[in-house]
């Protein structure tokens, strides 16, 4: 695979991403070389986060790489240097791989413009968020045994879609792995054209396994969007009702995914978290192998190009 | 009351009635027979066990009031389930929904129930609760609209204080439109509606605060563009302007988009504003005779779809005041139909038709709240209502039904009477008692 450069997987081809799984996999075998030794992956979070800067550090060191991190305190972009000048910078200091993490769309794809280095989107604003979709892809393929198992499966996103990078990645990454989608949510937190993709819209996680869906992604409903400024949901009782992932729900054969931070007993009851069929902590365990692989072919990518 | 017939022993034949349903088709002297509750034919010479002569009379498919204060709970003093649902019965109304701007405000499921079960209990007549459309209509948060629904709920609303927020509107109309259920929006913007009365000529001779006109029209072209652009269910109540008729025109069949105005807004002007006196105290207010002609046109043109009264009972201690200090709100069931044929139908070129009249009071209301078709037709419910067109009658405080008296037609003659009233065949409104007694 020729991709410097992991912005988005709106266009993600099948192969693109067993490429990037068989990679992980292997791995997670413990094949893991160092195929970043003496490279430098900069981190640029210009937007709190803890899991994914975590995951991504440990990553790179995995892969043996030098890592600079500049999301801490102190840091030129806690003094508010622009983003284009900040890749400038870490460009003209040899970095091999920037990772960005953004509070606006498009922000990795303006800053891949500046730079020769690889850029790896680590969110940007309700953009993408493309290796979360990537690590979702991965536990769920490990859960079922092979990513072909995936073909032909049904999963529900469930949620606020509308404010969600997760969402715009998973759908995309879901249905080019040959899964089947449908979203659950209502029109407050849905995008006015969601049509576009194509999915069944359904109005509650019921009528979601009555649909058939063998997996719920649920996302994150920020506390804002109950709020007099821009209310969207009436309240944690009647969103917990309808949207919300419950005991109930845990049929055989139906598994549990999410994001990250998880809001208990709002997108999922407690019990729910960590019961057999959710795989929440799977998905983050997922991610230093599958982001290790990530920075592998993108850094290898960048230095073909500049070859 | 809510859905379903009610059983009543044996067939009963209404006979010899004049039958008026634009929805059907019928006009003219047929007999009707109910059986379970339900119109089971119409035709001559029907047997039945029981027989009820209406002859001289007019028979319509019952009355339906989409927009009603029954002051229950926080205001019994005023209204109650039973005195409101007896005075929508005297005014032939056999369907009515409830706003829910009482106290404690209708926005929380257990409210909603709770009120569900008092109308099995305690109403004449079909009645459905709106829920608010937000907490404590205060125009901030979204209430749980879909638990709502669960509780019973028929609909929600901001009557009375509308929503001054047009983000929050939209929001609360794509939820709505998610929960299935209609909006009934009171169109009004607070920072435009600072006056007690119409702004024009009677409020400047009487030196009273005046709200323009475009406090409703600047509200209603929001809720319209909203609702054309969210596809959620609306329905603009108490139209009282040119410009806001003119407004749903515009916008009618863009959206999901339905419109009343009321019996007042039809028959009354802000002249009245020079009596001073608060009887006459109106939201939205009395307007000049050139916006009651033109909001008389839209309802004669479909414009506007149907009539809903906005029945609203005060105690006296609220009203008899300086009209700047009374409270806003006038009686409505029981003068509707009278005052609507006398000034619109019967009246020397009048511009109603009798027809249309009841159209507007029964038809369209009726399939909008029904969903289907509403009307009386072999299988519909028997909910009916019978009027006398030549009996004239003043409106007097002491005889009307309701637990208030703040009719603005008090001292008025009026034509045309509903002499009785029909939910699920079983007569809840009586006008002629011993008549109907003797020959039932």
């Amino acid at each position: 695979m020729q991709i410097k450069n992991f912005l988005t997987l709106e266009e993600a081809s099948r192969d693109e991403l067993r490429e990037v799984l068989d990679l992980a996999r292997t791995y997670e075998a413990g094949h893991m070389v160092p195929t970043l030794a003496g490279k430098t992956v900069c981190l640029a979070f210009f937007e709190a986060s803890t899991r994914t800067a975590v995951s991504f550090e440990l990553a790179a060191r995995r892969a043996g790489a030098d890592v600079i991190s500049l999301s801490e305190k102190g840091s030129a972009i806690q003094k508010g240097e622009s983003l284009i000048d900040t890749v400038v910078t870490l460009d003209a200091l040899g970095a091999d791989a920037i990772v960005i993490r953004h509070p606006a769309a498009g922000a990795a794809r303006l800053a891949a413009r500046y730079t020769n280095a690889a850029i790896v989107n680590a969110g940007d604003g309700c953009g993408q968020h493309p290796t979360q979709a990537l690590l979702d892809l991965h536990a769920l393929s490990n859960s079922l045994g092979d990513f072909d198992e995936l073909v032909g499966r049904k999963v529900a996103v469930v949620g606020d879609v509308l404010h969600s990078r997760v969402a715009r990645s998973v759908i995309p990454a879901f249905r080019a792995a040959g899964m089947e989608v449908s979203l659950v949510a209502p029109d407050t937190l849905l995008p006015r054209e969601a049509e576009a993709w194509g999915c069944p819209i359904l109005p509650s996680v019921d009528d979601a396994l009555d649909w058939g869906a063998e997996v719920l992604y649920t996302l994150r409903l920020q506390n804002e969007r109950m709020t007099s400024r821009s209310p969207r949901v009436p309240s944690v009782a009647e969103y917990a009702r309808y949207y919300g992932v419950a005991k109930r729900h845990l049929k055989p054969g139906v598994l549990v995914m999410h994001p990250g931070p998880v809001n208990r007993g709002v997108e999922i009851s407690g019990d729910v978290v960590l019961a057999n069929s959710s795989l929440v902590p799977d998905q983050v365990a997922s991610g230093i192998a599958v982001r290790s692989a990530v920075l592998a072919l993108a850094v290898s990518a960048a230095q073909k190009v500049a070859a | 009351m809510t859905d379903g017939p009610t059983r009543v022993s044996g067939d009963l034949i209404i006979r010899d009635a004049h039958v008026l349903d634009p929805a059907s088709g019928l006009d003219g002297i047929a007999d009707v027979r109910l059986s379970d509750g339900r119109v089971a034919e119409v035709g001559e010479n029907l047997r039945g066990t029981r027989r009820l002569d209406a002859d001289g009379l007019h028979l319509f498919p019952g009355f339906v009031d989409v927009h009603a204060h029954w002051r229950t709970p926080g205001r019994e003093d005023e209204e109650t389930i039973e005195t409101g649902s007896a005075a929508a019965a005297a005014g032939g109304f056999t369907s009515v929904v409830m706003m829910p701007n009482t106290d404690p405000i209708v926005d929380r499921p257990v409210v909603v129930s709770g009120l569900v079960r008092r109308v099995e209990r305690e109403s004449r007549v079909r009645a459905y609760v709106s829920a608010a459309l937000h907490e404590g209509l205060e125009g901030e948060r979204l209430t749980e609209m879909r638990l709502l629904k669960e509780a019973g709920a028929f609909c929600v609303s901001d009557d009375g204080l509308g929503t001054q927020s047009a983000g929050v509107l939209r929001n609360a109309m794509l939820y709505a439109k998610s929960a299935g259920l209609p909006v009934i929006l009171h169109c009004e913007d607070h920072t435009l509606a600072t006056g007690v009365v119409h702004d024009g000529v009677a409020a400047a001779l009487a030196g009273m605060p005046g709200s323009p006109g475009s406090a409703e029209d600047v509200a209603t072209a929001t809720a319209l563009v909203l609702a054309t652009e969210t596809g959620a269910r609306v329905h603009v109540t108490h139209v009282s302007t040119a410009l806001s008729a003119a407004l749903v025109g515009f916008f009618k069949g863009r959206g999901d988009i339905t419109a009343d105005t009321t019996p007042h807004h039809l028959t009354l002007t802000d002249d009245l504003v020079g009596t001073l006196e608060g009887l006459y105290r109106v939201n939205p207010p009395l307007r000049p005779d050139a916006d009651r002609l033109d909001v008389g046109k839209a309802l004669k043109d479909g414009i506007l779809d149907f009539v809903a009264t906005d029945h609203a009972p005060h105690a006296s201690e609220e009203k008899e005041l300086p009209l700047e200090e009374a409270a806003p709100g006038f009686l409505g069931h029981e003068t509707a139909f009278s005052a609507l044929y006398t000034e619109l139908v019967a009246k020397p070129g009048g511009r109603l038709s009798l027809s249309r009249l009841v159209e507007t009071m029964a038809c369209t209301p009726g399939r909008w709240v029904k969903g289907g078709a509403y009307g009386i037709s072999p299988g519909a419910p028997a909910d009916l209502t019978l009027v006398d067109l030549s009996e004239q009658w003043t409106v007097r405080a002491e005889a009307l039904v309701s637990r208030s008296s703040n009719s603005p037609y008090l001292g008025r003659r009026l034509e045309g009477r509903v002499v009785g009233t029909m939910v699920g065949g079983e007569l809840v409104y009586d006008g002629m008692g011993a008549r109907f007694g003797a020959r039932v």
